[in-house]
């Protein structure tokens, strides 16, 4: 059996993945469709660790960690079916660059919607230049994908073998033409940013700019924030914040669920719900407890 | 070839694949298959039918009888009423020294396959003659089916039968390629390089010496191991041109034959240095698999695990296998010699493989000594300790690993001659990128 190739994908899109193609046969794999067209059983990533948790007992850990990259973050767990990678967890503090190679995993609720995490295999401490090679090799299979999209989207009705024969490599085309078929056209604003994100990190002397919708890039956010708009993000943080502790009702978190419902209703859709919520948690005011709750610290 | 001739293939295919594939397309794919990489219309088959997805295989118990078009490659016990149409002797190496093999293509009316019979000296097989095969196995390397003759196989002769099969099934014209295009099945094929080196071999084929001449043949792209089933009078730095050649593969690597059809002039190509004659030819993981292996090929990527069977090691002192317990296979109880080697798998984003690293190279990429390992594994009383200590150093890292690659059941090896940690300057790359961005935005 051919091993698994470990793409180089960012938290963004990958997060982003809703639709899965379960192994048919016992032992095949399965594969988590992206919406750029990656075809994705097992991944390489590096970033920085931001916080790991025992949520397991002491003699049978189960780590949850949080890898952040330019895009985002990915969710890590590992338990006693991880062994080098629970091993490597409990010797590890935050913060410090990591790499992980382990296989993608889902969660879904009731109502659908698709959790993505990563099981590793191995995690490993490296050093910046390893995390920034890794970045580039994201941007760069990253542009692959959407020049890869882009083709596919060019042609009257898309067609898997065309684009293998115009030297396509068959698994992307074949994701492609699946990701095409569920995600529709995806918004490629969205993945140029990403690889700006990703190429500023590489590059932080040139100011890059692709010029992308909203995008300022000659404002560094951290100094110059608009006053305006930082208020509202944090008058959306604090309603959260109440949100979470009403829909706690057994102490295990807030089912994230719910939580989108009633942040709906107050105007706050998904994309801006998970900014709040990301943000929420860089900050360290809230956490996931498991995937699909959570929770204030 | 002509569509006509091929119409009885395609109506075939078509039932197959029950529409996962229409007619037009199908016959571009035969067409690429057969006339620009000259494989054999059952490689070609075989081929798409994988691509697109046709049946698959069924074994049984009991020996089956089946023509050449129909095997799997996963047959365990199969009959075949086949000619030989090709059969070459040649010698291997094993772990048990050298040993004589046979090898070559069988036909009938439907298609060829190659075969490989270990117990050579058990058949005096012939070529042009008609047999009945019996007991055989099939297996597949590289995506194509092989036939193997093992102890069980069994062989009457049956001058009376007639195949129905053609002469020459197919012929094609010459077509050129360079090295790093030739693919296992290819026939008829024109290459031009410089010969690296070239010297005689004795070989033993079918009872007699003969003295045939192996080297191996670079051009820009890459290099080819050959051999020359005649004298040519082939000397080293000879820029040359070979005409009507066949590639076979051994354990993945193509191989250029050249036969006695063969035809080799000289040329006045100005094959010059700066070409990178007989450099290492960097190659993506992806692309090795497809074809299956590789002379002499360089790799970029991550490392992403260690295999067991790395770290500190026992070998035996007679043989050099791996040992456990102090106990050898085939020289029972020895006093082992220790030794480290690695089995590191590296990932470059389009594929996988496996790196054999040995000794010398694993002690430079860890930073742990030999001696450093025993002293390791003494005192920590794991004998893991030294893959744990390996695996740290070496997981999440870039290496460049140079040497031959090979492809066996357990996937993509590369043996290697040198490895190293990988440098790249990842500001200019992501500069690189970020110009073709803004091209396109």
């Amino acid at each position: 059996m051919i091993r698994e190739t470990a793409w180089r994908i960012f938290a963004g899109e990958l997060n982003s993945s809703q639709l899965e193609m379960k192994g048919e046969e016992e032992k095949s794999p399965s594969y988590l469709i992206t919406p750029l067209g990656a075809k994705v059983n097992r991944v390489l990533l590096a970033g920085v660790l931001m916080e790991k948790e025992n949520i397991g007992s002491e003699e049978e850990p189960m780590w949850k960690a949080r890898v952040q990259d330019p895009t985002g973050s990915f969710f890590i767990n590992a338990g006693r079916y991880q062994p080098e990678a629970s091993a490597a967890l409990a010797q590890m503090e935050a913060p410090r660059f990591v790499a992980v190679v382990g296989k993608t995993k889902t969660f879904s609720p009731d109502d659908g919607r698709v959790f993505v995490s990563v099981r590793p295999e191995r995690i490993v401490t490296v050093d910046e230049d390893a995390r920034d090679r890794w970045v580039l090799e994201a941007c760069q299979s990253t542009w692959v994908r959407m020049k890869a999209l882009r083709s596919a989207l060019a042609m009257d009705t898309p067609d898997e073998n065309e684009l293998v024969k115009k030297g396509m490599n068959p698994v992307l085309a074949n994701g492609i033409l699946e990701a095409i078929g569920y995600y529709g056209v995806s918004e490629s604003s969205r993945y140029l940013r990403m690889l700006q994100d990703g190429l500023r990190m590489i590059l932080p002397d040139q100011h890059i700019d692709l010029g992308l919708p909203g995008d300022d890039a000659d404002l560094p956010d951290e100094i110059d924030i608009d006053p305006e708009k930082a208020g509202s993000d944090l008058d959306q943080e604090d309603l959260i914040l109440s949100f979470l502790e009403i829909l706690d009702t057994d102490g295990k978190g807030a089912p994230f669920a719910d939580l989108q419902k009633e942040a709906e209703k107050e105007g706050i859709g998904a994309a801006q719900l998970e900014e709040v919520t990301n943000s929420l948690m860089d900050k360290g005011l809230v956490y996931e407890p498991v995937l699909g709750r959570l929770k204030k610290i | 070839m002509e569509i006509e001739e091929l119409t009885p293939t395609i109506e075939e295919m078509k039932r197959v694949l029950e529409g996962k594939i229409d007619e037009s397309t199908l016959i571009e794919e035969l067409n690429t298959y057969l006339n620009v990489y000259k494989v054999s219309l059952e490689a070609a088959k075989r081929g798409i039918l994988r691509k697109y997805g046709g049946d698959s295989g069924f074994v049984t118990a009991e020996s089956i009888n089946k023509k050449i078009d129909a095997l799997e490659g996963n047959e365990q016990n199969v009959d075949l009423l086949a000619r030989v149409v090709f059969i070459e002797d040649r010698e291997i190496q094993t772990k048990n020294g050298p040993r004589n093999i046979s090898s070559g293509i069988l036909g009938d009316d439907t298609g060829t396959v190659p075969f490989t019979s270990w117990e050579s000296g058990k058949f005096q097989l012939e070529k042009g003659v008609t047999y009945l095969f019996k007991n055989l196995y099939a297996k597949t390397w590289n995506e194509k089916v092989q036939i193997n003759l093992g102890s069980r196989a069994e062989v009457e002769r049956k001058d009376d039968v007639n195949l129905g099969m053609p002469e020459r099934t197919y012929s094609y014209s010459s077509h050129e390629a360079k090295v790093s295009e030739l693919r296992e099945g290819m026939s008829s094929v024109t290459v031009t390089g410089k010969i690296l080196s070239v010297g005689p071999k004795e070989i033993t084929s079918r009872g007699e010496k003969k003295t045939i001449y192996t080297g191996i043949l670079a051009d820009e792209t890459g290099k080819v191991e050959f051999s020359a089933w005649e004298d040519f009078g082939l000397s080293d730095e000879e820029v040359i041109q070979v005409k009507n050649a066949y590639v076979r593969a051994w354990r993945g690597i193509p191989q250029l034959n050249i036969g006695d059809r063969s035809e080799i002039s000289r040329v006045d190509d100005d094959f010059d240095d700066s070409m990178g004659i007989g450099e290492s030819s960097i190659k993506s993981i992806g692309e090795l698999i497809e074809v299956g292996g590789g002379l002499d090929i360089t790799v970029l990527g991550c490392v992403v695990d260690l295999r067991a069977g790395s770290g500190l090691i026992k070998r035996c002192p007679e043989c050099n296998r791996s040992v456990f317990n102090d106990e050898c296979a085939s020289h029972g109880r020895i006093v082992p010699v220790q030794d480290l080697r690695m089995k590191a798998v590296i990932d470059d984003g389009s594929g996988a493989l496996t790196a054999i690293i040995n000794r010398d190279i694993s002690e430079a990429l860890s930073g742990i000594t030999l001696e450093e390992a025993v002293d390791m594994a003494r005192s920590s009383l794991d004998s893991d300790a030294v893959s744990h200590r390996m695996e740290e150093r070496i997981i999440g890292r870039w290496v460049k690993a140079r040497g031959n690659a090979i492809s066996d059941e357990y996937g993509l090896m590369l043996i290697c001659r040198e490895a190293s940690l990988d440098q790249l300057d990842v500001k200019a790359e992501a500069e690189k990128l970020l110009k073709e961005l803004e091209v396109m935005m």
